[in-house]
């Protein structure tokens, strides 16, 4: 515990508070900004095609949408894991602080949720009534709880319908981002941690969140076309290419303007950060967030939005930046989380994080925290067509 | 040796015969319930037992002399004592200081003065110019962010001015403990609860001092009523000396006092 | 089943109100009763908190059954130590007036550990006014015994100058250095 960390010579002593040495928030706090930043991104592009009217996004637009509810239905999983007492978690619900910047947590996840699933299921309406008429028994009372017991296909209940769409997506744009901002905000809120507590972190959180929504909605896009042997929509994915780029440059340059300020109000706790960055954090910030995982993508993505590009190389190169910067957000909530963590309180002293395997907080529970929305996409899949191809196509407010 | 040990057996059967039937120590030795059992024990501060505990009517205060604190750990000790606190977990602990000539701050608190400081440090070369033991505990804060971030509000700040945590509503979030900006809380490995100095809330209320106030040899751990005039709190608290708080900038108005604290502490 | 172009939507209008208004029933069902009496807690804790197990007695309540110890360490400088620090708590110890168990009375190299907790002056930042401190085995070599020696071989633990001064006054402190 004596070692000296270089870029902090004058904590000497590396004083680590007693109750610092343990990290409390670990690897479920960081999925748990992980998952709902996937949320919160996929929402966003599907909301730039129901809302803004892009029209070259329209093969992803639903697509993104069951991606986002997939995410957000496992976006409670963690934070159970990482709860003591997961059994009393309706505390939250009952008795919510409401000075508490996390007390609001299971109502916005709520709104969130009943905002997303409704504009899923007004979206796929036409196909869920077509569906009833068809099937008989239990799979026909399932879709009519789906549809509402109604079937009206009329002109007048699909006029409404769109109308309900634009409605739904317009209020999820706010939804969505005061759900992240939010998960922002329960750091940047924290005064007693210096990294953590800036104005700049839910702007920062938001962004990133933007950045790991689109980046997993390219690869898996380009993933599934793939592995389907589908033609993947060229003009969509350049689309998306160039709207992540424009979010992960400004997420990047938040970021490094949180660093740059650290650095040069040089303040006694601004000290303390940067001898984190410059210290413990010196391999998972410096080297994979900033430089692989932030300068690499910049350079890629440079190279696909302002060079031209062929088909081919574009697609592979979108679905490389695209994982580079999923890891890169995943570098980054690790960074802020567990790496704020690492300064103890008495601002003399670094502790350090050892994950465990087989922890309820482990590595290997991260790993089936991680699988678990896949299982439910595929699950959503097989009663949401994620693509709809050609005729069936008549419903969607973007779409007209 | 023999013969005053059998004397004594004796003279213990009629002391204690004279306490029950209340001859000795009078009023003060009250028969108190604590917990399943009941305590024979004096009150120690002043008046408590003979009124109503009236929870808005409280004022106490905790003042810690750094300039009388010898670092023996006698309160870390009985703190672990009295709330079986686990091991690696803090409710209290004590720092050592050490200030060489060039300012250069060296601190360690090895299993927070639990064991005392036995060996004096050999890593600095240094010469030392200055040296002292600080006492951390709960700052019971008058705007506790602890209690502002609890999102259940299973943490408190009880009308009578102490912080206290509702282990039956705690979802051990660690909120607290990260909110807490003296790192005084810690998540309960058995109850997965957060937990954190009281000021020996169980104590207080029954007229006793806290368990590390009790057991300190030097006085360098001071709490009373500052609705009491003639108490020692009171009257440091009107004197001249210089009390500080820790990390005032937080804006979370500690109720511990600090005398003789040196600019390096937080 | 009868549906009309916009009957979905009203079920879904009237599905939100009746969750809302359950949840908001059931909010106030299950919060506990004395929540909120003085603030965004249970009241009642603050008494939960006031009534766990007090395990720490005072000197005066060991004192109380133990007179001849009482009379030896109240005589000397060690009288502000609490005797549960050296021997542990009164609860491990005594219930409803009984012994339950028994405390651990130190002995040799533990007591010598015991003493230095507060004497060793090593450790510098102990300040001189508030506590007597030694250098050993610096000081059994002054004192000219075997430095194996522990320190109660000299100072009653409870008592520490009572044989010195005793010692002294048989003497007759006559010594003239």
């Amino acid at each position: 515990m004596n070692s000296v960390h270089e870029g902090a010579s004058y904590l000497i002593s590396n004083y680590v508070f007693p109750n610092d040495l343990h990290v409390h928030w670990s690897m479920m706090i960081v999925l748990y900004p992980y998952l709902s930043g996937l949320v919160d991104g996929a929402f966003i592009v599907a909301a730039l095609y129901y809302v803004f009217g892009v029209k070259s996004l329209k093969p992803i637009a639903r697509f993104s949408l069951i991606f986002a509810l997939s995410f957000l239905l496992c976006v409670g999983m963690p934070v159970m894991l990482h709860l003591g007492r997961p059994e009393r978690n309706l505390n939250m619900l009952i008795t919510p602080s409401p000075s508490s910047a996390m007390a609001g947590g299971g109502y916005l996840f709520m709104v969130t949720l009943a905002v997303l699933l409704l504009l899923i299921l007004f979206l796929y309406r036409t196909f869920l009534v077509k569906q009833q008429r068809q099937s008989k028994g239990l799979k026909r009372l399932f879709y009519q709880v789906l549809t509402f017991g109604s079937d009206n296909l009329s002109d007048e209940a699909l006029a409404l319908d769109e109308k309900v769409i634009k409605f739904l997506a317009a209020l999820g744009i706010p939804v969505a981002t005061i759900f992240h901002g939010y998960v922002g905000f329960l750091f940047g809120g924290v005064k007693a941690n210096p990294s953590w507590s800036t104005p700049l972190m839910p702007v920062i959180f938001l962004f990133s969140a933007c950045v790991s929504g689109i980046s997993g909605i390219i690869l898996a896009y380009i993933v599934i076309k793939r592995f389907r042997k589908e033609a993947v929509d060229t003009a969509c994915v350049r689309t998306l290419i160039n709207t992540l780029f424009g979010f992960f440059i400004l997420a990047f340059s938040f970021e490094m303007l949180e660093v740059f300020s650290h650095h040069y109000l040089r303040s006694g706790y601004h000290h303390m950060v940067e001898g984190l960055l410059n210290g413990p954090l010196f391999i998972s910030f410096w080297i994979w967030q900033v430089g692989i995982c932030s300068l690499g993508p910049l350079l890629i993505l440079g190279w696909l939005c302002l060079l031209r590009v062929k088909d081919s190389a574009f697609v592979i190169g979108s679905a490389i930046v695209s994982f580079i910067l999923l890891l890169q957000v995943l570098f980054m909530r690790w960074n802020v989380i567990i790496g704020g963590q690492l300064m103890s309180k008495s601002a003399r002293g670094y502790t350090e994080f050892h994950p465990e395997w087989f922890d309820k907080e482990g590595i290997i529970a991260v790993v089936f925290v991680m699988a678990v929305p896949f299982i439910i996409l595929f699950i959503l899949s097989r009663i949401f067509p994620l693509w709809m191809e050609g005729k069936s196509e008549a419903q969607g407010a973007g779409g007209k | 040796m023999e013969q005053p040990e059998s004397t004594l057996s004796e003279d213990r059967r009629q002391f204690i015969k004279k306490v029950l039937k209340g001859t000795i120590a009078g009023s003060l030795l009250l028969v108190l319930p604590a917990g399943a059992g009941n305590l024979k024990v004096p009150e120690q501060i002043k008046g408590i037992r003979n009124r109503p505990w009236e929870l808005a009517k409280q004022n106490f205060a905790f003042i810690v002399d750094i300039t009388r604190c010898i670092g023996c750990g006698s309160c870390c000790v009985a703190d672990k004592r009295e709330f079986n606190v686990p091991d690696g977990h803090y409710r209290t602990w004590v720092e050592r200081y050490l200030k060489d000539f060039d300012d250069a701050v060296y601190v360690d608190s090895p299993k927070g003065g639990l064991d005392g400081y036995q060996e004096p440090r050999t890593d600095i070369k240094k010469e030392i110019r200055d040296t002292f033991f600080v006492p951390k505990l709960c700052n019971m804060c008058h705007e506790p962010s602890c209690v502002q971030v609890c999102p259940v509000g299973a943490t408190y700040r009880s009308p009578d001015g102490f912080v206290l945590v509702d282990s039956d509503r705690c979802v051990g979030c660690a909120y607290c403990i990260q909110a807490c900006p003296y790192s005084v809380r810690f998540l309960h490995p058995v109850t997965h609860t957060a937990e954190k100095c009281t000021w020996c809330y169980h104590r207080v209320r029954k007229g006793l001092l806290p368990a590390c106030v009790e057991v300190c040899p030097t006085g360098a751990r001071k709490f009373g009523d500052l609705n009491d005039p003639e108490s020692e709190v009171t009257q440091i608290l009107k004197g001249p000396g210089v009390l500080t708080v820790l990390k005032k900038e937080m804006g979370n108005w500690p109720a511990l006092y600090y005398k003789g604290l040196r600019r390096e502490v937080v | 089943m009868q549906s009309t172009y916009n009957s979905h939507v009203k079920r879904i209008v009237v599905g939100l109100i009746v969750i809302v208004a359950l949840g908001l029933a059931g909010k106030k069902l299950l919060a506990p009763k004395s929540f909120g009496v003085y603030g965004h807690y249970r009241a009642d804790a603050i008494e939960e908190a006031a009534a766990i197990e007090i395990r720490h007695g005072t000197n005066a309540s060991c004192l109380s059954c133990h007179p001849f110890e009482a009379q030896i360490h109240l005589s000397g400088k060690h009288s502000t130590i609490s005797c549960e620090f050296c021997h542990g708590p009164y609860a491990d110890h005594a219930k409803n007036g009984k012994k339950i168990g028994t405390l651990p009375v130190k002995t040799g190299e533990e007591i010598k550990i015991l003493c230095l907790r507060c004497h060793n002056r090593a450790i510098q930042a102990r300040p001189g006014e508030v506590i007597k401190t030694v250098i050993m085995p610096a000081h059994l070599e002054e004192q000219k015994v075997k430095t194996t020696h522990i320190c109660n071989q000299c100072h009653h633990v409870h008592a520490p100058l009572r044989y010195i001064n005793h010692a002294k006054r048989i003497v007759g402190m006559q010594e003239a250095s």
